[in-house]
């Protein structure tokens, strides 16, 4: 029987893949019944360090959860602040937390989760604040970043080769946030679009295509890597 | 080997390579490795225990127990051979001061497999290898009522054993001026440990002629062969789990030497010294060939008898330091292990033991359809690796006590893509 993934054979005696772990499957080949080269292993299943570890965090968490509940109730038996340190520990614990109960955590996941996450507590805030600034700024502005972050994580995350190109091409997106900024400022706000944004547009736009063309150009690339490697 | 006069059992003091393993032993962690032969017949544990009782009287140097002295370790022969043990799910269980104090071996019958395991200070590879064919041969003459010629390593097991049997090789060919022992430390294989102990084998199993005109197209023996595969493998995995060379630690392979070929020894005691050969990816890509050379070329500069005795006369003269034998022996095991732990095991990646052709009189082959050679883990480095070949296949075991096989992947891609067909297996079920 060979194994279906790393393709080594292997003899009946084997149900798992020693190499691989893939378990030995065959959809027409029936696998011979041979006795194992060696008793069963009976060790109780391995205590996994990492869940103690992120669960002593989480316990760790709701310490000053607790403690700011508290002190937030004592004055007045109301809750008055403890809303923003609750939302604030939550997207820390999403930000660091979570992913570490994962071996390999995926950031095309976590990144967006962190900024659904984020958006939520801006609504709270907006909530608690009588705001009314959620819907026309904060939401469009957390879309865009949660967009050009989660991009930029994912292409990071799967692609070997090109990170000039990516960085390159998340720095030229992060210029168009600014005036984005300024835009959903005035018309929340009632501010006067004075064009501020278009100065760090100008600047990460230009940063961005240096980038690219260092990325497109190998000599020039060679050339800055020569006087500023360190 | 003497005998005491109130005490008829005989006594030995440990050979200059085995006087580190004991100081070197700690917790869950002992030098102990594993040889085995596997019949064609399930074994039959009333007549083992038999054979055995035969056996140990032969080999008193080897069927022996630790004990302490006020200043050295010694062995002393044992008087009974010790139960026949079960098989547990993994091989070379941890054995302790106190189990060595009663026997410091082990026979483990499991279904149609004999297994001796051994702790390091009784005797090398050859040694154990001599014992265990004695052992077979015994049990196979008792259970079918045949006789086996006294031939292969087959020895007349009704006689006393020789003198030569039980000299210290090493002090009679010691030479005059010492090798130095400067090294650099080797790279060492990541990753999470086993609970409990437990110890993967994974055996690789090839054609021995395939595997010998492969090694013959790069020009070399089947062991600088397989260590140079080694080598690639360790140096691939050493780039996957960082891709910056820079970084890179030296690979480099300890090789044991059995000294027997090189000088005229009949001793069944210790008698081996290694060459560890080194590439260093910092200085850039090595190709296959250039390994192979690399090894090659160590090999032949080191394993002569003039380099070899000089190796040999650093470790006696270390062992007849009078500061060093004046030292009491809890004190000295604390400055050996802090000695072995600073100097020995860092300098390599693994140990890449290849015990070779395993050869048996005509009429035992019948009998036995394999054998193995298992090396336990080092003390801090998670692998090590042992193999020979018998009857026409090449059998390499690797041992570790880590979860990850990422070296055996790619050990076995490096085989796969040079057309050596392997097949698997395991302890794991």
């Amino acid at each position: 029987m060979y194994c279906v993934k790393c393709g080594v054979k292997l003899e009946d005696t084997e149900k798992i893949c020693p190499l691989c772990e893939t378990e030995v499957y065959h959809p027409i080949v029936k696998q011979e019944q041979v006795p194992p080269n060696y008793p069963p292993d009976k060790r109780p299943p391995a205590k996994k360090k990492t869940k103690i570890i992120n669960g002593v965090v989480l316990f760790l968490i709701f310490i000053p959860l607790l403690t700011s509940l508290i002190s937030d109730l004592q004055p007045d038996g109301a809750i008055n602040w403890f809303g923003y340190v609750a939302g604030a520990l939550t997207l820390a614990y999403i930000a660091f937390g979570l992913p570490m109960w994962f071996k390999r955590p995926n950031p095309a996941i976590f990144v967006p989760c962190f900024f659904a996450a984020t958006v939520a507590y801006l609504k709270y805030i907006d909530f608690v604040t009588d705001g009314d600034w959620f819907l026309s700024f904060a939401f469009p502005a957390a879309m865009y970043f949660c967009l050009i972050i989660s991009t930029l994580a994912t292409l990071l995350f799967y692609l070997k080769r090109g990170k000039l190109y990516i960085w390159g091409g998340f720095v030229i997106a992060l210029g168009f946030f600014f005036p984005l900024i300024e835009l959903l400022l005035s018309l929340t706000f009632d501010l006067r679009f004075i064009g501020w944004s278009a100065y760090p547009f100008v600047v990460f736009g230009l940063l961005g295509g240096v980038l690219i063309y260092l990325a497109a150009n190998r000599f020039a690339r060679d050339a800055v890597q020569r006087r500023l490697f360190f | 080997m003497a005998k005491s006069k109130k005490n008829p059992l005989r006594w030995v003091r440990l050979d200059n390579a085995a006087k580190i393993y004991p100081a070197a032993m700690r917790k869950n962690w002992s030098n102990i490795y594993r040889q085995s032969m596997t019949l064609y017949e399930e074994i039959d544990t009333v007549v083992l225990k038999s054979a055995l009782e035969v056996t140990v009287k032969r080999f008193p140097s080897i069927a022996a127990r630790l004990r302490r002295g006020a200043f050295w370790f010694y062995l002393q022969q044992v008087e009974a051979a010790p139960e026949i043990q079960e098989e547990k799910s993994h091989p070379l269980c941890y054995m302790s001061e106190k189990e060595m104090s009663k026997y410091a071996f082990r026979v483990i019958a499991y279904r149609n497999r004999i297994a001796v395991e051994f702790f390091h200070s009784l005797t090398d590879g050859t040694g154990a290898l001599i014992f265990l064919k004695n052992l077979v041969a015994e049990y196979l003459e008792q259970k079918h009522n045949i006789s086996i010629p006294f031939e292969q390593g087959i020895i007349d097991r009704r006689v006393p054993p020789k003198s030569e049997e039980l000299e210290d090789s090493f002090l009679k060919y010691a030479g005059r001026v010492p090798a130095s022992r400067r090294d650099t430390n080797a790279w060492r294989v990541p990753g999470e440990k086993e609970p409990e102990g437990f110890i993967h084998v994974t055996c690789f199993k090839a054609d021995v002629d395939s595997a010998i005109a492969l090694a013959h197209k790069y020009g070399c023996t089947l062991t600088v062969f397989f260590s140079a595969v080694m080598m690639q493998a360790l140096m691939n995995y050493q780039k996957e789990l960082n891709p910056n060379t820079a970084k890179h630690k030296p690979i480099k392979l300890l090789i044991p030497i059995n000294l027997r070929t090189l000088f005229k020894s009949e001793t069944l005691r210790n008698f081996a010294m290694f060459t560890v050969p080194e590439i260093d990816a910092r200085l850039g890509e090595y190709s296959f060939e250039e390994i192979c050379k690399a090894v090659y070329h160590k090999m032949g500069y080191e394993l002569t008898q003039k380099h070899m005795s000089a190796v040999i006369a650093k470790n006696v003269n270390d062992e007849k330091n009078i500061l060093l034998r004046l030292v009491p022996l809890p004190l000295k095991n604390i400055v050996m292990k802090a000695v072995f732990d600073r100097s020995g095991e860092r300098k390599s990646c693994l140990s890449m033991s290849n015990l070779g052709v395993v050869r048996l009189p005509e009429i035992m082959q019948k009998y036995v359809s394999r054998v193995d050679f298992i090396l336990g883990v080092q003390a801090t480095a998670p692998y090590n690796c042992g193999f020979l070949s018998y009857n026409g296949k090449v059998y390499i075991n690797l041992t570790r006590n880590i979860r990850d096989a990422g070296l055996e992947r790619h050990f076995f891609e490096i085989l796969r893509d040079m057309g050596l067909e392997v097949t698997v297996e395991s302890n794991r079920n």
